[in-house]
Parts: structure tokens; sequence; C-alpha cells
């Protein structure tokens, strides 16, 4: 299968301001999340891709063909913007529908696939109401309606949860797993990590406007092996948990960050895991919880960034 | 599945309704209804004058045609992209399958239905008011001339206002300029200078098709056949011109961030 998306140093600047900075990446079948903070080159990315901005150096295709590719080829690609801008003077299904019919769908089919979508993004209550009066939750619904409408194989969604409450964003992680299953690729983007995290494990990591990581997470997270892991334990005796776990080679650091509580930073965290049960019996110092603070995306993220910043 | 061209009819029908929509269109309306006020407010004031008519005509060449003509055209046309483009609205369209041609012919056909709806009232309210008032009823060429200005005008300053709002964030200012500085101020200049301004061909229009009265009495060496033939031609050529810029031109928002 072809790549999805390919990038190989992909610029782009706004006068001095770079928004991409040789950014290369390679992003295939499935969900991908596009993870960065803001200002990242998040969106840049997704501008170009819709031929909204156009690249000042490198390469950058989409399904094959080159980013910004016009006419009958966007029909393959739903596109939601990160902006929350619509028609306001126009109902959801007017809205959804208006877009289809410009697609080249005849009145009934276009009405009757806007009526499904919004449907699907769960806005059929307020489908006949002007956008004007929607919420910034809402609006992003609409904005994923028309975006899947066409049913289209490739979804770029930019920052698709922000401004979507708890139950909703339930309801739309639901729905991208749902569309990943039916075989869409979804390229999703987020600074939340969290949310990307429980969307795929095929991330990449932009930064600066340069693609920082790319892969499996935990193939990314493989990357981290050199730098100190962080362990957060529950202890009724921190201080003396303390004693024994600094005497070990590998523990680098201790800290006491609230009472009854310790951290910890190994560089061997495999070796930490195995011995410490075997602290715990001999000395008999009880340990009632354990985390491992590196073990989300956020972590993950923190690291690269500021390892290389 | 439609063609571009079966799509254009539906962006120009989005287009239209978003021209007269909210307090813009309503502002709009208001505007080009002064001069029906103006020459009601005469024709009240001197009931039975024969020259209210005469005023009327002198109005829609003094302020409709020059002033409000001018304003609403700018404002309704540079606004259908370049409004679309600061709010990032217009990627709604242009990331459809539908050609970018298509959306700025679309664009400019949905502008030039909702400025005529808001315009040719304008121009002929007038007209009607004064007579109704007691001035003299005008030769129908009159009413046909004040609708053909009206038409043409639209048409040929509309494409120019498109392709303004489509290249600049400054549309407005740079609109301004062109209806009331350039227009203006070139139809003052001696020779053959004024024949570079949509208006020199927008009053030839009236001077031809009239026998007599304000339409009349201005000095063109322009024949009607080319005085309409320059003024399509410009509709033509800046419209082409916009089809061709927004297939390449990017429409991201000045403001926007990465």
């Amino acid at each position: 299968m072809t790549a999805v998306l390919e990038a190989v140093d992909a610029t782009k600047s706004y006068g001095e301001v770079l928004g991409l900075n040789g950014f290369t990446a390679t992003v295939g079948p499935g969900t991908t999340g596009l993870i960065g903070p803001n200002g990242a080159g998040k969106s840049t990315l997704f501008r170009l891709l819709v031929g909204q901005l156009h690249l000042d150096r490198g390469r950058l295709e989409l399904l094959g063909h080159p980013a910004g590719a016009q006419g009958e080829f966007r029909r393959r690609v739903g596109y939601c913007p990160e902006h929350f801008a619509l028609y306001d003077w126009m109902t959801g299904l007017e809205f959804v529908t208006g877009l289809l019919r410009v697609d080249g769908f005849g009145r009934a089919e276009a009405r009757g696939r806007a009526g499904a979508a919004i449907e699907t993004v769960g806005l059929a209550d307020a489908a006949h109401r002007r956008i004007r009066v929607y919420s910034r939750g809402m609006r992003q619904r609409v904005k994923l309606a028309q975006a899947i409408a066409h049913d289209p194989e490739l979804l770029l969604l930019d920052e698709p949860l922000n401004g979507v409450d708890p139950v909703g964003r339930a309801h739309l992680i639901d729905l991208f797993e749902r569309l990943a299953r039916d075989g869409r690729h979804l390229l999703v983007s987020s600074h939340v990590l969290y949310e990307v995290e429980r969307l795929t494990e095929s991330i990449v990591m932009i930064s600066n406007g340069r693609a920082l990581a790319q892969g499996d997470f935990h193939r990314i997270r493989d990357l981290l092996d050199a730098r100190p892991h962080t362990i957060d334990l529950a202890t009724p005796d921190p201080r003396g948990l303390a004693r024994v776990l600094s005497g070990w080679d590998h523990v680098v650091a201790v800290e006491f960050p609230a009472d009854g509580r310790l951290t910890v930073r190994s560089r061997a965290p495999e070796t930490f895991y195995r011995d410490l049960p075997g602290v715990v019996v001999a000395e008999g110092i009880r340990v009632t919880a354990m985390r491992s603070v590196d073990d989300n995306l956020d972590a993950v993220f923190r690291y690269l960034t500021e390892g290389r910043g | 599945m439609n063609g571009t061209l079966g799509r254009i009819p539906v962006v120009a029908r989005l287009a239209f309704r978003a021209s007269l929509t909210g307090l813009r269109g309503v502002a709009l309306v208001v505007l080009a209804l002064a001069p029906t006020g103006i020459v009601a407010a005469i024709a009240l004031a001197d009931p039975g004058d024969a020259a209210t008519t005469a005023t009327a005509e002198g109005l829609f060449l003094s302020l409709t045609l020059r002033v409000i003509d001018v304003l609403v055209l700018l404002v309704v046309f540079a606004s259908a992209f370049r409004s679309e483009i600061e709010l990032d609205t217009l990627t709604y369209l242009t990331t459809r399958s539908i050609d970018r041609a298509g959306v700025a012919v679309g664009k400019y056909a949905g502008a030039l239905a909702a400025a005529l709806a808001i315009l040719a009232p304008a121009a002929l309210l007038p007209l009607g008011v004064a007579a109704l008032g007691g001035g003299t009823a005008p030769p129908i060429a009159d009413p046909v001339a004040i609708a053909a200005i009206t038409v043409l005008a639209a048409a040929a300053y509309g494409a120019i206002y498109l392709l303004l709002g489509l290249l600049s964030p400054s549309a407005l200012v740079l609109g301004l300029l062109f209806g009331f500085l350039w227009e203006e101020l070139v139809l003052l200049l001696p020779g053959s200078f004024p024949r570079v301004t949509v208006l020199y061909y927008l009053l030839s229009v009236g001077a031809r098709l009239t026998a007599s009265g304000p339409l009349h009495a201005f000095p063109t060496v322009v024949s009607l056949p080319a005085a309409v033939a320059g003024l399509v031609g410009v509709a033509v050529a800046f419209v082409a011109a916009a089809a061709i810029v927004v297939r390449s031109v990017e429409t991201a928002p000045q403001r926007i961030t990465a």
C-alpha cells in the first residue's frame, strides 16, 4: 500500500517564522497521531496537505498525490480544520448538505448523506438549528460531519477533540475507532497526549516544525533507554526505602514529593523492577503502590523535546 | 455526480446567501435605498414638480452610480473571497472536489445576483417615486439605460473587486482608492485618458441609450456596442484572472499560527 503521507524535507515559512522546518516523516495505513505542542507546526502541515498553503521546499505527498492536489482526488480526503469558523447563517444540516453538493452529489443524496453524518457525530437534535447558536463542541461535531459525509478513505483531523465535553470525547473517540476499523486512514493531531494515546500507538511527534520521532509508541519509548526512568512509590517509610535504593548503582536520584511517597530515577528500570520485591521482603518495608511516571506519551514527548530543544 | 459546471450554481447560491446575510446585508440595503428616500423627500416637499424626474436621474449619476454602487459592489464582491479567507471558511470549499476555478466563477455569479438584488431597486425606484410624486414620466429609454448601466457596473466593477479580494488583505482600501480616486480623477483628464476607466464606458452606455436628459449629456466617442463590449470584456477578463489565480494562491488567513 502507498504511504498515506510522505514528507521529505517539507519546509514552509511565514516571513521569518518557520512553520515547518525540514519535516520528514512517513505515515502508513491506519490511525496515526500527530503530536506536538501548540505552535509545533501541526496545523501548518494540515494546511499544506489540503492545499491551503504551498511548500517552500521539499516534498509532501498524500495517498501518492502531491499535497494540495485538486479535483476529484479531494473526494478521497476529508478534512476537519482546527478552527471553529463555519457558515454561521446556515443550519448544521444545510452546511453539510451544501458542501456535499459542492462535491458533486445530487440534492437527495447530499441530504441523505448529510443527515447520516450529522447523526453519526451525535448532532441530530441540533441539525436544524443555525450554526451561530452552536457551542464549540457542536461546532466540532459539525466540522467532523462535513469531513466524513462523503465517505473519504483518509481523514485529516486537526485537534478534533478540542472544545468537546468529556462524554462527547468518548463518543468521538469511539467514532474514530469505528472509522479505522472500517478501513479508513486517520491522521489525528493533538497537543493533549492521552487523547491520541487512546486512539493509536502509531505516532509522529512534531516540534518546531520538525518530526522529532515517529513510529510505534513503544519503539519511541525504547529511545528513552539512556534516560533515567521515573518510578513513583507509595510507602509508609519513604526514607528507609530511599536509604536502601540509593545504594543501587543504577539509581541516580531519589525524591520525596509528599508524605508517604518516594520518587526514584533509575537508569535500569528492568533491573529495578526485578530487584525491588526482594528488598521489600528482606528489609520489611511495605510498598503499597508503584507507578511508572514515564508510561504515558506526555513523558515521552517532554523528554524528546527537552532533550533536543 | 455533477461536474464542475453543475456545481457552480451551488457555490453561487452559497455566495448569494452569504452576501445578503446579517447586519452587513441590512446596512447595504439601507444604503442603497438612500436615493429613493431623497427623491421621496423632494417629491413630498414639492408635489407635482415636473423636474423631480430629472432630479432622480441626476441623483443616479452623481450618488447611486458613483458612490452607492461602488460601496455596495466593493463590499459584496471583495468580501466574497476576502471574508472567507480571513475567517478561514474558504477551506470548506477549496478542499472539496470542485475545481477551484469553479469556486471563483460561482462566487462571482452569487455575488452578482446579490449585488443586483440590492442595486437594481436602488437604481430604478427613485424614477418610480419621482413619477408618482408628479414628475414627468421618463421616456422608456431612461429606466432601460439605468438598468443597463447598473447591470454592467455590477458585472465589471464586481469582477475587479472579486480579484482584489482574492489577492489582497487590503482589498477594501484598494477598492476605495480605485472606485473613488482612479475612476473620478482619470475621468477628468483630457484626451483619451478617461477611456481607461470603467466609469467612462458606463456613462457612454447611458449617453447612447437615451435621447435627452442628464444621462444623455455625457460626451463620448465610444459607440454603444463598443462600450458594452468593453465592460463585458473587463468582467470576463477579471473573472478569468480570478479563476486562474485561485488555483494557485494560498488561501490561509494572515493571522495563522503553526
